[in-house]
């Protein structure tokens, strides 16, 4: 159970005993008129981290509001790294900030997650894209190239004889994070980072990638352990290849309240990222991804700078929520202390570091995982997914297919509606145990959520018993006793309907008898509330 | 706080002005691809807005009738984008602008794409650089 593994684990957003430098990097010869006093931190770096300027022009003009020293095809590596102290190789994470006012640098704004995570021994570093914000769109291209040749600077440093990050930077380690634009962007760097060259739009040239060219960008290649998103946009920037389909590992956090990004589009990244191929339903794309939902947290407070733009909880505990959240993805998958999976898996983990009372919903996938259904097979009525075989039952429950909006926006996947108006209906998934090998997997996972739908009380949880049977056997267990279904969040820009990942771990059908190697049945019975309307995103065994 | 208030545009003016370098370098692009000459001419596409816009990550895409505008910037009084290829204005002229935020509501800026002002060869070279054009 989640409170079982919170007594093994530390709190992650506690700070660690290593000791680390803050440093200013930037590129040489900087003067900022006094209109961008903010940025004067950057016209004295520190002498060894004299950074190149780089030609961004082929995606982006500067942005407006603010008169910058340098043009886009003269742009400047700046920002502030905490490295820490003693022997390296450590890992690396490096923060992007959003669209803000110009005049005021965004970028010191994650430096409280930067000196959180230098403290374990991670180099972290908040880097300024502040020329890129204005009253612009669809520059998330740009921010993305910026972010990579930040990280290539990281590599130059680590490779160059004598300069004092030589040999420490852990180049299998890396995780970017943005926020806002920038965490739209971080999924742009996660695409381009593959990419030997890019055709920004239809009407441009091709990019060179590779380092070559006159103005050489790249290459990349990173190994890119995470990409994380802090309530980013989605689709600003669209690839000639269509949305950007995040191919790393993708955690996303986006608060209720957002005021700014309202309408949660990182969901839609989120979906985009590691979804079913449906000509091979079988093949995991081999990464996870994980999405962590705040009631009451707001756009600007994940920013320690950034004026609230919206009512929400103290700027302190949105902060602290951050230092949980990120603290525990950065142990788990930089300082590869894999146990920290299990805040990913289950915020209820992280329940007693976090401030009391607040509510999350949140999903996880694991990197391999055998759908029993995926839901995209059309807008019909429910089915067992293939390659697995069986039936599906609906008894005094309507069960339908359709491409539901859970949050606003255009959607592309399909999402099961329950709809029971009396206690006792059953939906009953009866499948071959020979093509579902659940065996293989570590946990039965599904992911459930409640809309504002009138048949739904208001403020209350949801509930209903999942049954698994296997060719004796039955375990029949409360949603609630594995996750609360949470009544959905009030929010700004448009109702949300969130689903939870429920995980019901193989080992505890197990210990009830159920025989995974004959697992006959799984159903989803109505009988804990009269009435009531739920989503199903997918149910999958899966590790 | 309430959800975003889509831009109100006041006017939309076409004026033709010096390709930037990367410009340059698209309208060779263009002209390779398309096989037909595309003259070095830059049409920036200035949409007067009543008010600025803010400087929040959201934003809201605009659309020239049915195509997207990748890409827009801001300037003094609202935003433009730029246009190399005079065949959009054929395509496009007289299409109303639109604004949406997440593709599937759209709101009417209530203004058309103008035409550009003919540049004669002989001006060419003459042409105001993007910044003159742009105050």
């Amino acid at each position: 159970m989640p409170e079982a593994a919170s007594v093994a684990l530390t709190n992650p957003a506690l700070p660690g005993d290593v000791p680390f430098d803050t440093i200013i990097y930037a590129a040489a010869g900087l003067v900022y008129p006094a209109s961008l006093s903010q940025y004067a931190i950057y016209s004295t770096p520190d002498p060894a981290y004299i950074t190149p300027r780089i030609n961004i022009a082929a995606f982006a003009n500067l942005g407006g509001g603010a008169t910058w020293p340098f043009a886009s095809s003269a742009i400047p590596l700046n920002g502030h790294v905490c490295v820490p102290q003693g022997r390296g190789p450590f890992p690396l994470v490096v923060f992007a900030h959003g669209n803000h006012q110009p005049v005021e640098n965004s970028s010191p704004g994650y430096l409280y997650l930067c000196r959180l995570l230098a403290s374990h021994g991670i180099i972290a570093a908040t880097i300024d894209v502040n020329f890129l914000n204005g009253g612009n769109f669809g520059e998330n291209d740009g921010r993305a190239i910026v972010h990579l040749e930040h990280l290539k600077q990281f590599r130059t440093w680590n490779n160059t004889a004598g300069h004092p990050l030589q040999g420490q930077v852990d180049l299998n380690r890396i995780m970017v994070v943005g926020h806002s634009r920038g965490g739209e962007a971080v999924g742009h760097a996660s695409f381009f980072n593959r990419l030997s060259s890019i055709q920004p739009d239809s009407t441009s040239p091709v990019v060179p990638l590779d380092g070559s060219g006159p103005a050489p960008l790249g290459p990349y290649r990173f190994n890119l352990n995470a990409v994380a998103a802090i309530a980013p946009t989605d689709g600003q920037y669209q690839p000639l290849t269509g949305l950007t389909v995040v191919p790393d590992p993708y955690y996303v956090i986006h608060g209720a309240r957002d005021g700014d990004v309202t309408s949660f589009p990182g969901y839609h990244t989120y979906n985009r990222a590691h979804a079913v191929d449906l000509a091979n339903p079988t093949v995991s794309s081999g990464q996870w991804k994980a999405m962590l939902w705040v009631y009451n947290a707001n756009h600007n407070q994940f920013n320690s700078i950034w004026a609230s733009e919206a009512a929400a909880m103290p700027r302190a505990s949105q902060e602290q929520i951050a230092k949980v959240h990120f603290g525990a993805l950065a142990q788990a998958v930089l300082l590869r202390r894999p146990e920290y999976f299990a805040v990913l898996e289950d915020h209820a983990v992280a329940t007693g570091w976090v401030p009391a009372g607040t509510e999350f919903v949140s999903q996880y996938q694991g990197p391999d995982r055998f759908f029993v259904q995926h839901h995209q097979e059309g807008a019909a009525p429910p089915v067992v997914s293939l390659p697995a075989q069986g039936t599906v039952f609906a008894d005094s429950v309507t069960a339908t297919r359709a491409l539901t909006a859970l949050v606003p926006g255009v959607t592309t996947t399909l999402t099961l509606r329950l709809a029971w108006s009396a206690s006792g209906g059953r939906l009953l998934v009866r499948v071959d145990p020979a093509t579902v090998p659940a065996e293989r997997y570590k946990v039965l996972s599904l992911r459930v959520g409640q809309s504002v739908d009138a048949a739904n009380p208001a403020n209350r949880d949801q509930d209903f018993t999942l049954e698994v049977s296997s060719g004796s056997r039955t375990l029949a267990i409360a949603a609630s006793s594995i996750h609360r279904l949470l009544y959905p969040a009030a929010t700004i820009g448009g109702q949300k309907i969130m689903m939870q990942t429920l995980r019901l771990p193989v080992q505890r059908l197990i210990e009830e008898g159920v025989d995974p190697t004959d697992l006959r049945a799984i159903s989803f019975v109505f009988d804990r509330r009269p009435a009531g309307v739920v989503f199903v995103g997918d149910l999958q065994f899966s590790t | 706080m309430h959800p975003p208030v889509p831009p109100k545009v006041k006017a939309v003016q076409v004026v033709a002005a010096q390709p930037t370098e990367n410009d340059s370098a698209a309208i060779t692009h263009l002209s390779a691809t398309e096989r037909r000459s595309i003259d070095p001419v830059t049409y920036l596409v200035k949409v007067q807005l009543e008010e600025k816009m803010p400087y929040t990550s959201s934003g809201w895409a605009l659309y020239v009738g049915n195509t997207r505008i990748p890409k827009y910037w801001e300037y003094e009084q609202g935003i433009y984008f730029k246009v190399i290829d005079p065949q959009f204005f054929v395509e496009h002229q007289g299409e109303n602008l639109r604004f949406t935020q997440d593709e599937v509501e759209f709101v009417d800026a209530g203004a058309q794409l103008g035409a550009p002002e003919a540049v004669p060869a002989a001006a060419i070279r003459r042409l105001r650089t993007q910044e003159e054009a742009l105050k």
